[in-house]
């Protein structure tokens, strides 16, 4: 078994093969279909949460991935809002970084333009400018939603992050109202 | 408007996205789409011989106990129903899966497994084995629980 802890050298190795064996778009290509076909989670945390399910996904994964990281988030009753991340060091990126016996995708860091904005994009979510600096493992992006979703889709994410900012301080999230 | 901070340092978490699981089923069904049963070996090769370089080296210096203990590690870590065997013999090393942890996961999301995807653990193997004294054995999928008996021996002497 390749362990999930394995994973993210398989995946920067499978680029470096989807480019040798044809081109870079098809390395594209290939992003193009994990946004398609590997982002359910995120979809159906969108789908019902707007914003706020953004934040829930990335907090599980990130905390799963034992990434370092500051995440922000800011929401309107409504759903419009905006969230701020800042990468201090990418637990993928980072990770191929601190291998010497193979070399990490020259454009690794490349997959999240492609994968996530469509998604996003999609809801009404749109993804500020990123700043990368692959070589350190960081990088710093903000996405905001100005368009409120629909009212029910509203309301749940509220309501998810109210329960959000009552569970705060045992999570250790720092949390207000304003 | 609400507002929320997380500050959250590497060492504050295991590293443990089985999630990922999922992500290397689907590179798998995306290979075999695109590029054939080839295609997946190729890869899956390809991945081997650099991923696991390291791996290869301490098995040549060590023996079989090099994947002893990486496999110990790895399923100490992601859990499954997994058994670790030697005997006498130095030149064998057998694990037996009942229930595979990366199996588990991808049917608990509800993805359907991809084709052949067992060679992520037989075409790798042979591959580690390449051009050393011990062969890999694979046998008993299962791609319902990802259950398979996985064998580590030496190579028959020439005649």
């Amino acid at each position: 078994m390749i362990s999930c802890t394995e994973f993210i050298p398989s995946y920067s190795l499978l680029f470096t093969w989807l480019e040798e064996k044809v081109d870079y778009d098809e390395v594209v290509r290939y992003w193009e279909y994990i946004s398609g076909s590997g982002l359910k989670k995120l979809e159906a945390a969108i789908k019902e949460k707007g914003l706020f399910g953004c934040w829930e996904y990335w907090k599980h994964t990130l905390n799963e991935e034992a990434a370092d990281f500051v995440r922000e988030m800011h929401l309107n009753e409504d759903g419009t809002g905006y969230m701020i991340s800042h990468m201090r060091y990418c637990p993928s990126m980072g990770r191929l970084l601190e291998f010497d016996h193979f070399a990490p995708y020259h454009a690794y860091c490349e997959h999240c333009n492609v994968l996530y904005p469509p998604l996003l994009e999609k809801y009404g979510i749109r993804e500020g400018p990123r700043k990368l600096n692959a070589q350190r493992a960081t990088c710093a992006s903000s996405r905001r939603m100005d368009e409120p979703p629909a009212p029910e889709i509203a309301a749940a994410g509220w309501q998810a992050a109210l329960k959000e900012l009552e569970n705060a301080e045992a999570e250790g999230i720092t949390a207000w109202i304003d | 408007m609400l507002h929320l901070r997380m500050d959250r340092r590497a060492s504050d978490n295991v590293y443990l996205h089985k999630d990922f699981h999922n992500a290397l089923n689907l590179a798998i069904q995306y290979l075999s789409d695109n590029f054939g049963e080839e295609g997946v070996k190729d890869y899956l090769r390809f991945f081997a011989r650099n991923y696991y370089s390291i791996l290869k080296a301490d098995l040549m210096q060590r023996g079989l106990i090099a994947l002893e203990e990486h496999y110990r590690k790895i399923y100490d870590l992601e859990g499954g129903d997994v058994t670790i065997e030697r005997t006498e013999d130095p030149d064998e090393l057998t694990i037996t899966v009942r229930v595979c942890p990366a199996v588990e996961h991808i049917r608990k999301l509800g993805t359907p497994l991809a084709p052949n995807y067992e060679w992520t653990t037989s075409v790798v193997h042979e591959t580690i084995c390449e051009d050393t004294p011990w062969r890999a054995e694979f046998s008993n999928w299962d791609p319902q629980t990802g259950a398979s008996i996985q064998r580590f021996v030496r190579k028959e002497a020439k005649k």
